[in-house]
């Protein structure tokens, strides 16, 4: 008995012992490779921040660690994340993630191939955080600013999308999926918005009503900060001021830029152009809205707004008042997204009353807000609630009565005030736990739609080892989209991708063929291996020998 | 007596002073700063210097702090670096929600725990007594915001009796400022929040009580009250209760600055728009001076109460004097 066991103990052995030699044998001993791929540390979300990027970031730096990359995973605070990424004067990262939020001026493409990627803003405080630099990418995103014919445009865009791809500076990991709820029982179907949901621009003036109570209530977990549309910076701020303030063009929920407060206008040539104001409108103190308003208003806010609003108006030069009806906006350069970012953001002021305003017009509180949208302000108690009323002058047709915004504290209370009766809709996608709940309200519908930001790890090109684009490329090839989706989204979103930014949802601009959300990590390391990495005795990656 | 008042005012204000400098470096050694929450982050960096520069945070922190301290001498909080407008006038639209609901909480816990707390003391080992030493010890071991979960889920959701969140309905019309806080309408929403509350600040005052009325009635005069045929009410109420008291009323006075504090959770869990959530907002935001504002406006009540509750102390127990 005991002899047995030895031989089989002794067999075991040579077994192992010929098979460690066997694979030594086959490959080049580890100081013929090259040097060991620097290790790196990737900044990530906190779970408490957001849990499907902080479990993703898990998942992947797993599958880098089978391909012989050591990698630190570092969950890091928001604020001080953002503080590192854009400090002023260094760029100390190697990688991270981070997402961009789906506002609607970002449904041009400006902001996701221009700013975030242009060269020239590569600089320490810029806002290109990876550090690519390509000369023809410039060439694209640059021209595509200073194309005014939209199909042309999106051409420029479209090259732009394919070269990200294939350099990756960014890899998308996904994009969720806007779920939203409403009353079905006192509303028809509200119109959802992609990027936006429910609580889109369109949605107050559009809801029709099925019972006699046409106030619609709307529970939110954000308050707005303030009522004056020049100190205004949030989303938050803006989603309520845009109903009291009118725009000169507002985005439709196909993304197509439809006249408002302006009749209509021309583009006269790269640098001009008409814009022709809607005759007869009156602000909500029955003073006429005038041409000389709209001139004021942009210069108003070109003069004081500090952030939010001055990159869309920087490109104005002058604006002149041509008689009649008619305000020329006239542009230091040729900049396309003139009418679907600029005329669709800037609110519409009333002369007569900022101008009167004493002192720094960004500390004044404008407690009682005059403009010449949809609804007319009736009161805010803060971090209670916003009522604005029916503007019976406005010159489309409008079916409620108003609208009340309610603030919650989180958003089981939204939940409740959805099951109560409270609230009839909610301004803040659902989250995936309330999904279901909502669904099985009885009197509760559910609205899906798609999102146009996007949760995404970025490099940074300037250190090693995310120098080499090959590198960059294999890496992508390592991200399980599919699970990422199914199980930590519960199927609510889309698939990222390498150098994926324009999202699905935004069709016009998206370019499908640049697309490739692909997990094939066999394939990541067939690509490290032509590009001249190895893999040394214990599997760790080592750069080209050059 | 004014001597005593007199001198524990300046011990307040000094220590004030370190809370103050504590506050001061406590907030400045997050990570991170206020521009990351204040600025987009795809805005120039030029603008940002600037922003920077405005609020002077350019300056070293020495300086900043001994801004800070001039300022507090004048009495100016300053501007709130997120909604540029007087730190006082941002936490006074929410002090009075928080304040309304902290007393409403108090009176149901400290009327129910008192009286209670002498009533169990007395028939010690009764049924009654277990029973409430449980039912508060139950509420006290339990969080709130799961209680205030179950509450709603039961009351608001189930039931359909009481309003589940804020403090108001929803487009409640006030006739004047008055009616916004001593409505019908107010109270239905003040009632969930503060039974809640209540509940759980019951057990201090509650065990307290009974704890010191043991030992009060173990005294010579409580005999000697019962030998000179005094009835049981009489002697409970007059004799025993007041000199129980005294534990309790330092408590209560304590019970103001935590209340401030803790509410937090309860405030979150009914959407109570109070100071809590306020608070928590500034520090993310890295709002310094709203920040500041909120915790010493805390720190200052804390001491403020007390100093009364050593003055009480004066009117219950004639033993003590003030020298």
């Amino acid at each position: 008995m005991f002899r047995k066991e030895r031989y089989l103990l002794l067999l075991v052995l040579i077994f192992a012992l010929v098979g460690c030699s066997s694979e030594k044998g086959e490959k080049v001993a580890d100081d013929e490779l090259g040097e060991l791929a620097p290790s790196f540390t990737v900044l990530t979300a906190t779970p408490e921040e957001n849990y499907i990027t902080y479990e993703a970031m898990k998942m992947i730096s797993e599958e880098w660690k089978k391909l012989g990359v050591d990698v630190t995973v570092q969950p890091m605070d928001f604020h001080a994340k953002v503080d590192r990424l854009w400090a002023p004067d260094e760029r100390d990262y190697d990688a991270f993630t981070i997402g961009y939020s789906g506002r609607v001026e970002r449904l041009d493409p400006d902001m996701f191939t221009y700013t975030i990627f242009h060269s020239s803003l590569a600089g320490p405080g810029g806002s290109n955080t990876t550090g690519l630099v390509n000369e023809e990418y410039d060439k694209y995103s640059k021209d595509q600013r200073h194309e005014m014919d939209p199909e042309k445009r999106r051409d420029l865009v479209f090259k732009a999308q394919e070269i990200l791809a294939d350099e990756v500076p960014v890899v998308s990991l996904y994009s969720n999926t806007l779920v939203h709820a409403y009353n079905h029982e006192r509303f028809n179907e509200l119109p959802a918005m992609a990027g936006e949901g429910v609580f889109n621009e369109w949605m107050p003036t559009e809801a029709e009503p099925l019972t006699d109570d046409k106030w619609l209530k709307i529970g939110g977990i954000q308050d707005l900060d303030t009522l004056n549309p020049i100190a205004a910076k949030s989303v938050f701020d803006w989603r309520q001021l845009r109903q009291i303030y009118d725009k000169l063009v507002r985005l439709n929920p196909q993304i197509e830029p439809v006249p408002s407060a302006a009749a209509n206008w021309e583009v006269v040539n790269d640098k001009t152009i008409d814009v022709f104001l809607r005759p007869n409108m009156t602000f909500h103190d029955g003073k006429p809205v005038t041409v000389e308003d709209v001139k004021f208003s942009y210069e108003f806010m070109d003069k004081w707004n500090d952030g939010y609003l001055q990159a869309f108006l920087e490109p104005i030069e002058s604006i002149e008042l041509l008689g009649g009806e008619t305000i020329r906006f006239h542009l230091t350069e040729a900049y396309a997204p003139f009418i679907t970012a600029t005329l669709t953001q800037i609110p519409i002021l009333p002369k007569h009353i900022w101008e009167k305003v004493e002192g720094n017009p960004l500390d004044f509180a404008n407690l009682e807000p005059i403009g010449s949208g949809p609804f007319v302000f009736e009161y805010w108690r803060r971090g209670e609630e916003l009522k604005v009323s029916r503007n019976p002058d406005y010159y489309n047709n409008i079916n409620v009565d108003g609208y009340i915004y309610r603030v919650y504290g989180q958003p089981e209370a939204v939940l409740s005030a959805l099951r109560t009766g409270e609230i009839d809709t909610h301004a803040d996608r659902l989250i995936s736990a309330h999904i279901q709940q909502a669904e099985n309200i009885e009197h509760i519908s559910t609205i899906e739609v798609a999102d146009i930001g996007f949760e995404y790890l970025g490099l940074n090109l300037r250190r090693a080892p995310f120098d080499n684009e090959a590198f960059r490329q294999a890496l992508a090839l390592t991200i399980d989209y599919d699970t990422i989706l199914d199980v930590y989204l519960e199927g609510y979103g889309t698939k990222g991708g390498p150098g994926l930014v324009i999202q699905p949802a935004n069709e016009f601009w998206h370019n499908p063929a640049a697309h490739q959300p692909i997990f094939d990590p066999k394939k990541a390391r067939d690509i490290l291996r032509e590009a001249g990495y190895n893999w040394d005795s214990e599997g760790k990656l080592r750069l080209p020998v050059n | 007596m004014v001597s005593f008042i007199v001198k524990r005012f300046i011990q307040s204000l000094i220590t004030l002073l370190v809370v103050a400098t504590l506050i001061f470096f406590m907030f400045r050694l997050m990570p991170g700063d206020m521009t990351a929450a204040l600025i987009d982050p795809s805005i120039a960096k030029e603008a940002r210097d600037q922003v920077i520069k405005q609020y002077g945070l350019d300056q070293s922190i020495w300086s900043q702090y001994l801004i800070f301290l001039q300022d507090l001498l004048k009495f100016d909080f300053g501007q709130s670096f997120y909604y540029k407008r007087s730190t006082l006038a941002v936490l006074s639209d929410k002090f009075l929600a928080t304040i309304i609901l902290m007393f409403s909480s108090m009176v149901v816990a400290y009327g129910f725990g008192v009286f209670g707390g002498a009533l169990i003391a007395w028939k010690r080992g009764s049924f009654l007594d277990l029973f409430w030493t449980t039912f508060a010890l139950i509420f006290r071991s339990a969080p709130t915001f799961w209680v205030g979960l179950l509450a709603i889920y039961v009351f608001s959701v189930t039931l359909g009796w009481l309003p589940h969140s804020g403090i108001r309905s929803p487009g409640y019309d006030a006739k004047h400022s008055f009616d916004l806080f001593f409505s019908v309408d107010f109270l239905r929403h003040l009632l969930l929040p503060t039974i809640v509350t209540g509940l759980f600040y019951l057990a201090t005052p509650l065990l307290l009580m009974r704890n010191t009325m043991i030992d009060v009635l173990g005294e010579d005069y409580i005999e000697m009250a019962r030998a000179k045929g005094l009835r049981e009410r009489r002697i409970l109420f007059h004799h025993a209760m007041r000199n129980a008291l005294l534990p309790v009323v330092t408590a209560g006075a304590l019970f103001i600055g935590s209340a401030l504090g803790g509410q937090v959770m309860i405030e979150y869990v009914f959407s109570w728009p109070g100071l809590g959530q306020e608070m928590i907002l500034a520090a993310q935001r890295h709002d310094y001076p709203l920040a500041q504002t909120a915790f010493l406006l805390m720190a200052g009540l804390i001491m403020m109460m007390n100093v009364f509750a050593d003055i009480i102390y004066a009117f219950l127990d004639p033993r003590i004097t003030y020298k």
